[in-house]
């Protein structure tokens, strides 16, 4: 009997709980939820409990410059485009390349950033970017991102260069992975690279992928919340000001920012002119 | 700044994470002993009818038979459609359900392991079903369910770090914030995490252990 009596009390806390998990939330938009991957530094990372880096510095700028509230939320990167496709985000900020098939799902704001790839290899390797790049070569990416589509599209699944796609979920175990041996070259951007480089862990380019892919912020496709015009003027804004140089100098001092609004893919519907919030801008 | 000057100032950080696994196990360990007793309940005391044990037999069926990552991204975006629900409300649910289905067969091995004939003993004697399941087969079943409990608990523990792929910011998460804001130290980083999942699961199972002592009947079931 006692034993019943104690059963209980779980049954009643259990119910609570489930209550609780399912009460909807305020339907008002009070402040944005903006997705970033916090494991991607210099673009957003956590450091001593804080949100920092680029995109975190830089979307809370255009937040003050568009006069809105926002919430990061932390998600793996694979995570991010799924959530914002079910809204469950509401702007997606992090070192997030334009890609065609992304524009598909999502709707991208102007670029604001140009990134090339690089080929990573161990410090003391002798390999090229070709020769680390071919003959039954492990090569790590992350999951989902560009450089793992850009390897399929061009290499992998269009040439009969022998080559296995190792996929992380984040590229500092990629790295790391390569100083044990698994893998002999790690494909990231060169804004990563470079940061891998200066935080002095074993590895060096061995060459440059020029692929000129931009970087932008992102929302839900057909913009439900009517905030990518607000982005974009933000984004310019900001540029204009010299805010986003600043930013971008504190995190990666000494490169050359690229000049916004950058190169505009041509597939991506939400370049063609006029761009939302800046018609003069665009695509014919 | 070295890893270990790190690790200290961000331990609170660690501890941040580990204190919302412990919610999300504690949630989920809750939903999964209350539905997974009544479905345990229901299958082996329940009508017998195909209406009521079917639905239970596939539900049991389908939550063990998934991948729970799988369930995680269902539960999260798939659902999304029909209401609102938190990463973590999501988890919960999620790996609460799940635990469901584990749990029912926990409690059914423990109260077949009670002999039949007691049940009858306790019917003959006037009892009615709900009585001699709750003061003969359930004080004994309790016992039994302990040891395999112990087992449920444990890999819920670790589960729980699965929730991060929908942005449940827990310890495994924290230990991500680490690694990557420093650039490496895997190695380190997650040795104290592991150590703290570790600990976590030793006192877990210790006070399991105390409370399977503490009903131990002497003389009995030996």
């Amino acid at each position: 009997m006692k034993a019943i009596r104690k059963s209980l009390l779980p049954a009643l806390m259990g119910t609570m709980v489930l209550g609780g998990c399912l009460t909807t939330t305020a339907f008002a938009q009070e402040s944005y939820t903006v997705g970033v991957e916090a494991s991607f530094p210099p673009w957003a990372y956590v450091e001593g409990g804080d949100f920092k880096g680029i995109a975190i510095d830089a979307m809370e700028a255009i937040a003050d410059e568009m006069g809105i509230e926002i919430e990061f939320q932390d998600m793996p990167f694979p995570s991010l485009i799924p959530a914002l496709a079910a809204e469950k985000i509401d702007i997606l900020a992090t070192g997030l390349t334009v890609t065609e098939e992304r524009s598909r799902n999502i709707d991208f704001t102007i670029p604001w950033w140009e990134t090339n790839d690089v080929v990573l290899v161990p410090e003391d390797s002798e390999l090229n970017v070709f020769s680390a790049v071919c003959c039954g070569a492990r090569v790590g990416v992350q999951g989902g991102s560009s450089q793992q589509a850009w390897m399929e599209e061009n290499v992998v699944n269009t040439t009969d260069i022998d080559v296995e796609l190792a996929k992380y979920d984040n590229y500092v175990t990629a790295v790391d992975d390569m100083g044990v041996g698994r893998i002999s070259s790690v494909i990231v951007d060169d804004t990563s690279a470079q940061e891998y480089i200066n935080a002095g862990k074993p590895v060096k380019m061995a060459g440059k992928i020029f692929i000129r892919a931009p970087l932008a912020l992102a929302v839900t496709k057909d913009d439900p919340q009517g905030i990518l015009g607000d982005l974009n003027k933000g984004i310019l804004a900001i540029y204009e000001s010299g805010e986003w140089e600043e930013i971008v100098h504190e995190y990666i001092p000494d490169v050359s920012v690229p000049t916004i609004p950058g190169h505009m893919p041509d597939f991506v519907d939400t370049y063609q002119k006029p761009v939302a919030g800046l018609p003069e801008h665009g695509n014919e | 700044m070295d890893i270990y000057d790190v690790l200290l100032r961000d331990f609170p950080f660690l501890l941040k994470g580990l204190g919302v696994a412990i919610v999300l196990l504690v949630a989920l360990l809750i939903i999964g002993f209350v539905l997974g007793l009544a479905i345990c309940l229901l299958q082996l005391y329940g009508p017998k009818t195909r209406l009521v044990q079917w639905p239970l037999k596939l539900y049991e069926r389908v939550f063990r038979g998934i991948p729970i990552i799988i369930m995680l991204f269902i539960f999260y975006y798939g659902m999304s459609g029909i209401f609102e629900i938190s990463a973590f409300g999501a988890a919960v649910l999620a790996m609460g359900l799940r635990s469901a289905a584990y749990q029912s067969q926990i409690f059914r091995s423990a109260f077949q392991s009670v002999p039949s004939g007691q049940m009858m003993a306790a019917r003959a004697m006037g009892m009615s079903k709900m009585v001699a399941i709750r003061q003969i087969i359930f004080p004994q079943a309790a016992i039994h369910a302990i040891g395999p409990w112990t087992n449920e608990f444990s890999s819920e523990i670790k589960e729980t770090s699965l929730a991060y792929v929908i942005g449940v910011v827990e310890l495994t998460r924290q230990a991500h914030y680490i690694i990557t804001s420093t650039q490496g130290n895997v190695l380190t980083v997650f040795a104290v995490v592991a150590l703290l999942y570790f600990v976590l699961n030793r006192v877990g199972n210790s006070l399991l252990y105390a409370y399977e002592r503490k009903l131990a009947v002497p003389g009995f079931g030996k």
